[in-house]
């Protein structure tokens, strides 16, 4: 098999083992991207040549007869809005198509200390807003498993090239879904982190109080591998959490005796895929012949999430994009009159119409006149949702939902419907409004596309999710590279 | 719903002619209608989550300070050590 099939955790054991160097696993994957990224379209930045020389690190490290970590030497891809230090970040936006941090994100920082081997720059909707990473300033992203489909967004390049085999695994954010709606549409896992745990210090900010950086793999022990590494404090983010946590490989066994699963009637209802739901549900049977046992939950404000989330993520994202001016770094206007008209024409220009919209839907619901009857009542709403998932949370464990309401759409479908769009968020929002953990799981496939269980458990309980999302693998099978055929995209 | 597209777009800093405020007052109608899905109530606002409450850094110099070269090798227009920006000041 060619080293770029095999699971992290396998490419690991062979590392240590000396089965394989690092170096030839990196050539593997960068064979792979070679062969089939025109195709698919998740790079926009590769990293040949820091690549190969933190490979050849570890292989001297593991020459050397020195520890290495578990996730040493193996190739992963990073989001386009993740800091990376002298390499490209782009948010995939025009604004930022030159900028060259000075600087890592921590997860960065951590990933090198880890002797991480990161392949490149992965491609996103524009500044992280949208569900299809078309959006993008730079390239479409194609589904691995239907080329004339979306792979979801906005981590679509992070999902797209874990399910080709482009990297072993990769790094996304998830604002309102953005990790966990990619990693069902393109048949992957996709960990939603509790908020907190992870640190969003050099991570270009979009709804400060949703956003979250977590891991995508094909297999849940590659997931929590992954997690392992990039969790934990951080002095320079406020909102990280003083925590220690578990080792997170340990206890996923799959074993799910006992364990209380919820079901909220609002997650099932108008607007779901009748298959969908189905496949989602019979997953959940097969889940209760091995032992858990299911319980039917409400959660009434769900209806109203999808107002409250882009209320108040929007209204964020007008104030974090305020920097984004031409003067200190990016896109600026070639002709203008003085600095407001710079200003001006940098933003009109250097934005897409995505972030437009959400830019001027914030300033709107922010504006005088309309802060109570929008903002203030989605706070309002967001902190009724927050208290009904406590309430559910003393009767169960985890909570079953679909991570999207339908498979990937066709490339183009949704595009000129920005409402629609939106709508395809309506499961994995209310997770981000409350803070909580929740991770995609491939659960059957509908017409040969993947359609992803969620689970969602409450605060630091991710050790619940990956075992929960074990016992889903171990009915279904681990995720394998897709294949990609002669398949052209129209 | 009336809004005014055009004061938005200033307010946000956004230069655009007719045909695109043409374009975002439909977008900005259907979004707007789709965040009015609120429910009538009355709440307090808790102000931060009590079991994560955000501490701020003190404000001290880093202990990796950047270099001006770095700060200023992104910057889209430099002279002498300056970010340059149009004249501020009227003569």
């Amino acid at each position: 098999m060619e080293l770029y099939k095999k699971p992290a955790y396998l490419l690991s054991e062979m590392i240590k083992k000396k089965e394989c160097s690092a170096v030839e696993i990196t050539q593997s994957f960068f064979n792979r991207i070679g062969n089939i990224d025109e195709k698919i379209g998740a790079y926009i930045t590769l990293n040949n040549e820091g690549a190969l020389k933190a490979a050849k690190v570890v292989d001297e490290k593991i020459a050397k007869g020195e520890a290495v970590s578990p996730i040493a030497g193996v190739p992963i891809g990073i989001k386009d809005n993740i800091s990376t230090k002298g390499l490209l970040t782009t948010c995939a936006s025009k604004m930022l198509y030159n900028y060259v941090p000075p600087f890592n994100a921590t997860v960065m920082e951590k990933l090198i200390s880890n002797d991480s081997v990161i392949l490149g720059k992965l491609n996103m909707d524009e500044f992280a807003m949208g569900s299809s990473t078309e959006s993008s300033y730079f390239k479409l992203t194609r589904n691995p498993h239907n080329l004339d489909k979306v792979p979801g967004g906005s981590s679509g390049g992070s999902a797209a090239s874990v399910a080709a085999g482009e990297c072993a695994f990769a790094l996304g954010t998830d604002t309102g879904g953005s990790i966990r709606m990619p990693a069902a549409y393109c048949g992957v896992v996709g960990l939603k982190p509790t908020y907190g745990t992870v640190s969003r210090y050099g991570v270009v900010a979009f709804a400060s109080s949703f956003d979250q950086v977590g891991p995508i793999a094909r297999n849940v022990k590659d997931i929590a591998l992954l997690y392992n590494a990039i969790c934990g404090y951080d002095k320079l983010e406020a909102t990280s959490v003083k925590k220690s946590y578990p080792d997170f490989t340990k206890g996923i066994s799959g074993n799910v005796k006992g364990l209380r699963i919820g079901i909220p009637a609002e997650y099932f209802g108008k607007g779901v895929d009748s298959e969908v739901k189905e496949k989602v549900l019979s997953m959940v049977k097969e889940l209760e012949k091995q032992g858990a046992k299911v319980i039917e939950i409400n959660l009434p404000s769900t209806e109203y999430a999808l107002s409250a989330y882009y209320i108040i993520s929007s209204a964020e994202a007008s104030s974090n994009l305020a920097r984004f001016d031409g003067v200190r770094y990016g896109y600026r206007a070639k002709e203008y009159d003085n600095l407001i008209d710079m200003y001006e024409k940098t933003r009109d220009e250097g934005f897409g119409d995505e972030v437009k919209r959400r830019i001027m839907l914030g300033t709107f619901v922010l504006s005088s006149g309309y802060f109570d009857a929008y903002y203030k009542k989605a706070k309002v709403v967001a902190q009724n949702i927050t208290k009904e998932f406590n309430h559910a949370f003393e009767e169960c464990d985890v909570i079953a939902t679909p991570t999207t309401p339908v498979t990937a759409f066709n490339i183009g479908e949704n595009i000129n419907d920005p409402v629609k769009m939106c709508a395809g968020d309506i499961c994995t929002v209310p997770i981000n409004i409350a803070g909580l953990p929740a991770i995609s799981v491939p659960c059957g496939t509908i017409c040969k596309m993947p359609v992803g269980i969620q689970f969602i458990a409450n605060k630091f309980n991710e050790n619940i999710l990956l075992n929960t999302a074990r016992a889903v693998e171990l009915i279904n099978g681990e995720a394998e590279v897709c294949e990609i055929s002669g398949q052209e995209g129209k | 719903m009336d809004i005014n597209v055009k004061h938005l777009a200033k307010l946000s800093m956004l230069k655009m002619d007719e045909k695109q405020l043409e374009k975002f007052e439909k977008d900005m109608q259907d979004i707007v209608k789709m965040v009015q899905k609120l429910p009538k109530i009355q709440g307090d606002l808790i102000s931060l989550d009590p079991e994560n409450p955000m501490i701020l850094r003190e404000d001290k110099l880093s202990e990796k300070p950047f270099t001006r070269a770095e700060i200023l090798s992104n910057a889209p227009e430099e002279i002498a050590g300056c970010i340059v920006v149009p004249k501020t000041l009227e003569s």
